[in-house]
């Protein structure tokens, strides 16, 4: 049944886009049919990723297609980052598309444009996700970049043209040098496996990695860093990143740095796996910790003196998946979990700051901080959004990155990185003052004269509010069906074998309370440490 | 002759028409070069078609010749003939510091080739160093050149030196997979020449230098 799922999971978003772009011929049908489908494909794909992870959950792992399509514990958290986050930004879409019409940005055929390459945008998303063959989920990745480039410059100006220019040319040279480290896994998987077909799966190679020429695992490995890491947005591979993100309509900025990040980070994830067999792992770790601490210093550094609201947030996505490639330098069950749940945390969080970052385009039809001023008095909704979103990014109590953020620096403190942990929590605090200074310039202040104050309409705030509520909930509670897919995927991240976190299933208990979620966590890991070499 | 000295004296030539490439004056001629270029990678497939008795490089150097030798070179062609010669951005470096660069690109390459341990492509190892050569070559393209056409003619370059190393590492690789990089590589080249294509009409210039507006 899981299988079907997963097929259909694919399927849905590319019938819909298909369904989108067609709607551009229907005249007056033409939003509606174009919503219509971009509402199905977001809700469908949704429910089909929770009954996935729900197969992952019970049985640890789920193929289909001749075992091309696989996902573990560790591809279901990005999966579900996927539909949760496609679901909730492209409710948002709905609303600000809508406003975008009125105002003559969009037509129908742009409208129809939009929502076609939005389902489009998912599929192959989900498809780098879901893929086993690591050449097509190179292929996949390949086929987001493109997918998204019209997105980003969906809007026609100097700007969005340019930011979309940089973003193809950057991220298609990039992810050709991923191409070429993955080709070098499979010519050396074919020569110890001797069998082609079974060579191309990464279940497969992952069981045989430990016979691979070690020079070519460290070659390749580092061709994937730079390659996939230009995808991630890590320094310095990520020219295009702030560009690209501020230019796109907003809930896309949303999708490309909640969810697009995160699949690219998920194949260096999986590349890693298959070198720490050969290697051990020590050389992927040094990389991620040099990755990592490297793009927390400059994100903080460009963040601090920015006064484009996007761009901030642009600088705010490098950071924070600096953070998660250092959590997963530190190594070990602890640095893992705390780097996968930084992922999920930061991607609801990103995700609400974007589309809160829409509302303010929306009202004020700019994103320079010297124009954005005295929200609480136009906009007090999408005010207290902002306010708490922004709380939540610098790592504060009772939000979700706070629990992410604490776990990253302890694992650190713990496993003899003093002087490091030292060093990102300044650049933390310098994150928090630019922070800060975003908040006090937006949300306080004099309002401009002619600024009527009204919020547009319940689209624009409903995802959002559903957002903030998660990321409040994360932050004291984590549910056991998270907390057992988390500590599957480590399991899965650190010895890439599934089996490892089924039988660790039953140790857990249903935990309310961050004390109790933690001292479980604490055991498991425990566990997975004595399995390790 | 042997079916290996043949191979490595085609990657040899493929150097040379990477440069062409790169440092030709006019950009419509660097899509015929990048045609030729392709040629000889067509025929690379058929000798280690033939040394390997692999039937599937057969197949993809006819993938090949239908996608890098005459389809990818025409969308080119066509798209870069629509703007006249005299608003084609020029390169921003010199002849003499690419060929310079585009050495110490092919030296590393052999370096680092030398290191690896490769049982069935040790003796196609100076043409393994020129596949890895060409992705250098193609990121010089990116950066010298100030014509986005040609800049994805420097993705193109980046693409044959895939194409080139997975021939040579891995030509039992499944059909399918050679067909979903081909494809990619074609939607790949057909949706930066319809960006390009917007970026011309509604900015009037393919200087990259000109899109520059966002910073910091």
């Amino acid at each position: 049944m899981e299988t079907n799922y997963l097929i259909w999971l694919l399927l849905v978003p590319l019938i819909l886009s298909l369904v989108a772009f067609a709607a551009r011929w229907m005249g007056r049908f033409t939003r509606p049919v174009a919503e219509a489908a971009h509402l199905v494909c977001i809700t469908v794909v949704l429910v089909l990723t929770l009954l996935v992870i729900r197969g992952v959950l019970n049985s640890g792992v789920v193929f289909a297609m001749r075992n091309w399509l696989h996902v573990d514990a560790l591809g279901a958290v990005f999966l579900l980052i996927i539909g949760l986050v496609g679901f909730l930004a492209g409710l948002y879409s709905i609303g600000y598309i809508r406003h975008d019409l009125e105002t003559g940005e969009f037509d129908n055929n742009k409208l129809s444009l939009y929502y076609g390459l939005f389902s489009l945008f998912l599929f192959t998303m989900l498809l780098v996700v879901t893929s086993n063959n690591i050449i097509m989920m190179w292929v996949a990745v390949e086929a987001t970049t493109l997918g998204s480039a019209f997105l980003v410059g969906i809007y026609g100006h100097y700007s969005s043209l340019e930011a979309a220019w940089k973003y193809v040319v950057i991220c298609t040279v990039g992810v050709a040098f991923g191409l070429y480290g993955t080709i070098l896994i499979y010519s050396d998987a074919v020569n110890v496996m001797q069998v082609p077909g079974a060579a191309v799966l990464w279940t497969e190679i992952v069981k045989y990695a430990k016979d691979f020429d070690p020079a070519l695992l460290k070659m390749s490995f580092v061709f994937v860093m730079v390659g996939f890491g230009t995808k991630a947005g890590l320094f310095p591979m990520h020219a295009w990143l702030p560009d690209a993100h501020s230019e796109a309509p907003s809930p896309v900025s949303a999708m490309l740095s909640a969810v697009l990040l995160n699949c690219a980070l998920f194949i260096i994830i999986r590349f890693s796996i298959i070198t720490n067999q050969g290697l051990g792992p020590a050389f992927t770790q040094t990389l991620f910790l040099i990755f990592g601490t490297v793009s927390v210093a400059a994100a903080a550094f460009f963040i601090f003196v920015q006064r484009d609201v996007k761009r901030l947030l642009a600088y705010s996505s490098m950071e924070n998946i600096g953070l998660i490639v250092l959590a997963f330098g530190l190594g070990g069950p602890f640095g893992v979990f705390a780097g996968l749940l930084q992922a999920v945390n930061h991607s609801l969080v990103k995700s609400l700051m974007f589309c809160t970052t829409g509302n303010i385009l929306i009202k004020y039809r700019s994103r320079n901080l010297d124009q954005v001023k005295g929200m609480l008095q136009v906009i007090p909704f999408t005010s207290l959004l902002l306010i708490c979103g922004a709380l939540a990014l610098i790592g504060t109590p009772p939000f979700n990155i706070f629990v992410s953020k604490f776990f990253i620096i302890t694992t650190g403190l713990g496993t003899g990185y003093t002087w490091l942990m030292i060093f990102c929590l300044l650049l933390l605090t310098v994150v928090f003052a630019g922070f800060l200074r975003f908040i006090v310039a937006a949300v306080f202040g004099e309002k401009p004269a002619d600024m009527v104050k009204g919020e547009f309409n319940w689209l624009t705030l409903a995802p959002v509010a559903v957002l903030l509520v998660l990321i409040l909930i994360l932050g004291v509670y984590m549910p056991p069906q998270l907390a057992a897919l988390l500590q599957g995927a480590t399991g899965v991240a650190l010895t890439g074998n599934p089996a490892i976190q089924s039988s660790s299933f039953g140790q857990l208990q249903n935990f309310t309370g961050l004390s109790a979620g933690l001292v479980q966590t604490k055991a498991f890991m425990a566990s997975i440490n004595n399995l390790l070499p | 002759m042997t079916g290996v000295t043949l191979v490595n004296s085609l990657s040899g030539l493929l150097i040379i028409t990477s440069l062409l490439v790169i440092e030709v004056k006019q950009p419509r001629w660097s899509a015929l070069l990048y045609s030729v270029q392709s040629i000889i990678l067509v025929i690379i497939f058929i000798v280690l078609g033939y040394i390997h008795q692999a039937d599937q490089l057969y197949l993809w150097a006819a993938t090949a010749f239908l996608t890098k030798v005459v389809l990818v070179p025409l969308i080119l062609y066509r798209a870069m003939s629509r703007v006249p010669d005299e608003e084609m951005p020029k390169n921003t470096m010199g002849p003499t510091l690419t060929l310079v660069m585009a050495a110490i690109a092919l030296a590393v390459s052999f370096i680092v080739i030398n290191q690896l341990q490769l049982k069935a492509a040790e003796p196609f190892k100076p043409a393994l160093a020129v596949s890895l050569a060409h992705f250098f070559f193609g990121e010089l393209c990116i950066m010298t050149q100030r014509n986005l056409f040609k800049q994805l003619l420097g993705f193109c370059l980046m693409e044959n030196g895939s194409a080139l190393t997975l021939a040579l590492l891995a030509y039992s690789a499944p059909e399918l997979v050679e067909i979903g990089l081909v494809t990619d590589a074609v939607f790949g080249v057909v949706i930066m020449v319809l960006l390009g294509n917007q970026i011309y009409k509604n900015l009037h210039t393919l200087d990259t230098a000109k899109l520059n507006t966002l910073r910091g």
